[in-house]
């Protein structure tokens, strides 16, 4: 492993030399039988890339092609509000929902059979179906009969507020919703990320006095910062298309005013019968989706961590 | 239930015994794809697969007969559309309002009017009206569905709590503002008896179809039926269809904003409003078919006596309010390998008594569009029920229209940007007037029509 | 400040007995909603109960029986959902690995070409590539067959798969592979002897996302699926949305039973997570 020029404790405890690995090979290409291998691995993902993901994308993209769905789209009452709702969906959920994530990966490194027990139960959400999840919550949240509400008032005798019945509170319920739902899934994944971490690097930390947070910011973040920014990236992609949240909880009310590009997409597509202009709606976001992928390439071109 | 089981061992017998009049001009041993809404029962879906058995018998054809569910069976069709892959026969529940104006519109429907012609005189001119669409590629206006159902509003109300307010149902007034009113002055006398229920249980939310169906009743009940003409053309600017949308908005709204309707009515899906009821939440709800007393079927005092099932009252004017009708209508999409093959199919499903019995398998939730089925067949009458007579008098003999996209897809869209919804909402929650509410609808209803010109004709 | 050591651990064990009770509220709640629908009658979404009345558990039963119409083919369709998602799961993970490993460790030229394109299977979001996957699905003849899900699932993820690998491979010393090849292992031994048992957490995690990718899809599984041989348990749940009436009862308890294998799959691989921290003593 390259050990960073600014770490002399850790570059000690790994006992290795600075600037090692890498610098060997780099300028000796791949030769014979293992550039076949490395080829031969490469192949079933190609085929894979050909056959299923060319033809989509492009039809897709010329589905969505033709400037007539543009203006209708843009003539949509609603269109500036859900492209403001989308942004704070993004935001704010892909953010808290990863810190949060982040944070938790930490506390299921805890030893202990309650911690692990605790980690099943966790990840539940994950393991649900999302629609009857969803419609669960939209029942929980009902302002009236929920369960919630019920539960305020039967424990604390207070009429709970209307979650669904305006558009902030609306809106926050369905973020909640959706951390709920995904936030297991990211745990387990940086929980991975620190599983891999090396732990000579956090005893070697001890040795120097580090206390929690110390490590956390000298060790832990480090290592997972490349992990930690691929991921908001790519789950800020992925929650653009993220249809069966708001759906299922708000439907986009009330008076539409929490809907978001991927639901106002699927109504035009499917209730106004337009696919042309559905697809319009997830297109129009690509200003934002282009710059996150390009920095979303540049982070995975960085293949090691420095440290 | 014993009855309506033996009633569909019968139909179905009648059926391998019918025979279609004169012989099918289709030759022997063809395919034909069928798509199909699922039923909200085995019997339904029963009856359906009974239909297709005794049609292939009769005419040597096999039939490949998929059910799928209603809520997403329009997307697997606009896919279908638009990649030209498509079945030889669709039948959507909510196809009249989501996709077949549209699709007619740009000539991407087959035209059924020899379909349509075997059975013209059985059928009732809003069935015939509802399903004579535009197609705009062909500057032409004709048959592109073929009726088979058909649904309107409805009005539910439990008597336990209207006897628990002290009343009897008989109290309950004939008239339009009273009846309504009615139910307010029961939830305060609940209310007082520490109660937590509310008198009026309708939706008003900007998702799903019930507050649509709901507004546009009032709509057309207080006078504004002529929003759109069968021509097709808006009249977004004709002072009474302005007048009664105001008046509609109005009398929606102002119940919420005084509490007699559940403020979470604002985002109720389709669903939320049955739950509400059953869970005797709320003392009347509407809704656009007798699924909720029919669901319960089983729980023979809920149905017998408990849920009553009510046409509404007369109208603001003292008559008979029109019935807004959602006519369902099976559809052959253009480039359907078999058109033929679909054709005879639905020749066959649509003779009466075969129609008529796939509808009594589905217990009554769907309402006969041959007013003859009506007289024939006791079933839809009959006096011991509770909830059928009330409605099959109220859509078959009442009078009745048919939804405005049947004039022009463009109000198809109206419906799926919930403009009037969002109207209600610009009043409860957005502080406006219902003139100002109602004004912004219609510019929004005029853009959309806009998309959709209809010439004269 | 041996004192002050204990004090600080046991507020932090205080803290973390703290932050487990908050996790076990906030995950069980709308689960606990919905068991509560489970167990009641259909009817009793809105009653305004925080616990059962009556509960019963007649609900999972017709669900274990198949004793209500829309589950009739509830044990065959669970059983296409397992066949559709170990696939998914199993693909996904061999591909993946074998890309990441390529370009990770390999170095094969242009490999940031491949992961770069990869990228461009996320630029429309899944559910709106729904229609041109339709058909193609019909022209691949794939129509009604469970591999047309299990190539879409397997598409989606797998990129996703690679960069995950190339993250966590970039943990694992290179002098690894440099020492076996030297003592002249090959290409594919490096990679089942070294690579995957080293990646062993990331392939547990990965290979559970995809599995509840495939296991939870419902859009795709619906358009490409048709027949109720064929269907898996999420097409079969969305049945209950056909209408504005339902048995929500049966609807949560079939759902919960539907969770319970990934559960126990990812029970049984947990293990191999925490295998990363022992194999730590091997690294550098």
């Amino acid at each position: 492993m390259a050990a960073a020029p600014g770490n002399p404790a850790l570059a000690a405890a790994r006992g290795a030399p600075a600037r090692r690995s890498g610098s060997v090979r780099r300028g000796h290409g791949l030769k014979g039988s293992e550039l076949s291998w490395a080829i031969a691995f490469l192949l079933p993902y190609v085929a894979v890339f050909l056959a299923f993901v060319l033809y989509p994308v492009a039809y897709g993209l010329w589905l969505g092609s033709s400037p007539k769905s543009y203006s209708a789209l843009f003539a949509d009452p609603i269109y500036a509000e859900t492209v403001v709702n989308t942004l704070i969906y993004l935001a704010v959920g892909v953010n808290v929902k990863l810190f949060l994530a982040l944070l938790l990966s930490g506390f299921f490194m805890r030893p202990g059979w309650w911690v692990k027990a605790l980690l099943l139960i966790f990840v539940l959400p994950w393991a649900v179906p999302a629609i009857p999840t969803f419609i669960s919550f939209h029942w929980m949240l009902n302002g009236q009969w929920g369960l919630i509400n019920n539960a305020l008032w039967t424990f604390f005798q207070m009429d709970g507020p209307p979650w669904l019945d305006t558009p902030t509170l609306a809106m926050g319920s369905v973020i909640t919703a959706y951390i709920w739902k995904w936030m297991p899934f990211w745990t387990v994944i940086f929980l991975a990320g620190r599983m891999s971490i090396p732990r000579e690097l956090y005893e070697a930390a001890e040795v120097d006095g580090a206390t929690g947070m110390h490590r956390f910011l000298h060790v832990t973040f480090p290592l997972m910062a490349n992990l930690y920014t691929v991921c908001t990236l790519l789950s800020t992609i992925w929650t653009l298309g993220d249809f069966n949240s708001v759906h299922f909880v708000s439907g986009g009310g009330p008076a539409l005013q929490t809907h978001v590009l991927a639901t106002l997409g699927i109504r035009d597509a499917f209730e106004l019968g337009d696919p042309g202009m559905g697809m319009a709606a997830v297109i129009s976001a690509l200003p934002l989706l282009v710059p996150l992928v390009i920095i979303l390439m540049r982070r995975l071109s960085k293949g090691e961590v420095q440290l | 239930m014993k009855i309506s089981s033996w009633r569909a061992i019968a139909a179905a017998a009648c059926l391998v015994g019918a025979a279609l009049p004169g012989a099918p001009a289709l030759a022997a041993g063809q395919t034909v794809t069928v798509w199909w809404n699922q039923g909200f029962y085995p019997a339904e879906d029963q009856a359906m697969k009974d239909v297709v058995a005794a049609w292939e018998k009769q005419s040597g054809n096999k039939v490949e007969l998929t059910f799928y569910n209603g809520s997403d069976l329009p997307a697997k069709i606009v896919s279908a559309i638009t990649t030209g892959e498509v079945p030889d026969l669709c039948y959507v529940d909510n196809g009249d309002f989501l996709l077949l104006g549209q699709n007619t519109w740009n000539d991407k429907i087959v035209d059924v009017s020899d379909v349509v012609e075997t059975q013209k005189a059985q059928y009732s001119q809003t069935a015939l009206t509802a399903a004579h669409l535009y197609d705009n590629v062909t500057k032409k206006r004709s048959f592109f569905g073929v009726p088979l159902k058909q649904q309107a509003l409805h009005y539910f109300v439990w008597k336990p709590m209207i006897e628990a307010a002290g009343y009897k149902m008989e109290d309950i007034p004939k008239t339009w503002e009273a009846y309504f009113d009615f139910f307010e002055g029961v939830q305060k006398k609940l209310r007082d008896k520490g109660q937590r229920v509310f008198g009026l249980g309708y939706s008003l939310a900007t998702k799903d179809s019930d507050s649509t169906y709901l507004v546009n009743q009032f709509i057309v009940a207080y006078g504004g039926a002529g929003l759109v003409t069968p021509d097709g053309k808006l009249h977004a600017d004709d002072p009474k269809v302005r007048e009664a949308a105001i008046k509609a908005i109005a009398k929606l709204t102002k119940p919420f904003k005084e509490g007699f309707v559940p403020p979470g009515a604002i985002n109720w899906g389709d669903p939320d409003n049955n739950s509400a009821f059953y869970a005797k939440q709320i003392v009347m709800t509407p809704n656009a078919t007798i699924s909720i007393p029919v669901a319960q079927m089983e729980k023979t005092d809920q149905y017998m006596k408990e849920i009553a099932t009510q046409s509404g009252p007369l109208g603001p004017d003292g008559k008979p309010t029109t019935s807004l009708v959602s006519v369902k209508l099976a559809f052959v999409p253009k480039g359907a390998k078999n058109v033929d093959g679909a054709k005879e199919f639905l020749k066959y499903l649509i003779q009466p008594k075969v129609l008529d019995a796939y509808l009594v398998a589905a217990r009554g939730r769907w309402l006969p569009v041959m007013p003859s089925m009506a007289k024939e067949d006791p079933f839809w009458t009959d006096p011991s029920d509770p909830h059928r007579p009330v409605v099959t008098h109220q859509e078959l003999d009442g009078p009745t229209m048919p939804w405005f996209q049947s004039f022009n897809p463009a109000y198809a869209d109206v419906n799926a940007e919930q403009v009037w919804g969002k109207a209600e909402a610009n009043v409860m929650t957005g502080g406006m007037t219902p003139e100002k509410a109602v004004d912004i609808a219609l510019e929004q209803i005029k853009a959309d029509f806009a998309k959709y010109p209809v010439p004269a004709q | 400040m041996i004192a002050g050591h204990v004090m600080r651990r046991r507020l932090g064990d205080a803290g973390a007995w703290f932050v487990g009770l908050v996790v076990l509220i906030w995950t069980l709640l709308p689960l606990y909603n919905m068991v509560l629908v489970a167990v009641q009658e259909k009817e009793d979404v809105f009653a305004s109960n925080v616990w059962p009345p009556k509960p019963t558990l007649d609900s999972f039963v017709v669900v274990f029986t198949e004793g209500y119409w829309y589950l009739e083919h509830f044990w065959h369709q669970m059983g296409n959902s397992l066949f559709i998602g170990v696939a998914v799961a199993v693909l996904t993970l061999f591909i993946g690995a074998l890309t990441s490993f390529s370009i990770g460790r390999l170095k094969v030229p242009m490999g940031w070409l491949v992961t770069n394109t990869a990228l461009l299977t996320y630029v429309i979001p899944m559910s709106f590539l729904a229609i041109p996957f339709y058909r193609i699905m019909k022209s691949y003849g794939l129509a009604d067959n469970p591999w047309s899900v299990i190539a879409v699932e397997v598409t989606f993820a797998t990129p996703y798969a690679i960069f995950i690998f190339q993250q966590y491979g970039a943990s694992i010393p290179r002098e690894l592979d440099e020492a076996a090849r030297i003592d002249g292992a090959s290409p594919p031994q490096i990679f089942f002897r070294i690579y995957l048992p080293l990646m062993a957490p990331a392939l547990v995690a990965v290979g559970t996302y995809a599995l509840l990718l495939a296991w939870n899809e419902y859009l795709y599984a619906f358009l490409l699926l048709s027949s109720d041989q064929t269907i898996t348990v999420p097409v079969t749940l969305g049945k209950f949305l056909n209408s504005d009436e339902a048995p929500w009862n049966y609807l949560m308890a079939a759902s919960i039973v539907f969770a319970l294998p990934p559960l126990a799959i990812y029970y049984i691989f947990r293990r191999y997570m925490s295998a990363g921290l022992t194999m730590g003593g091997v690294k550098g």
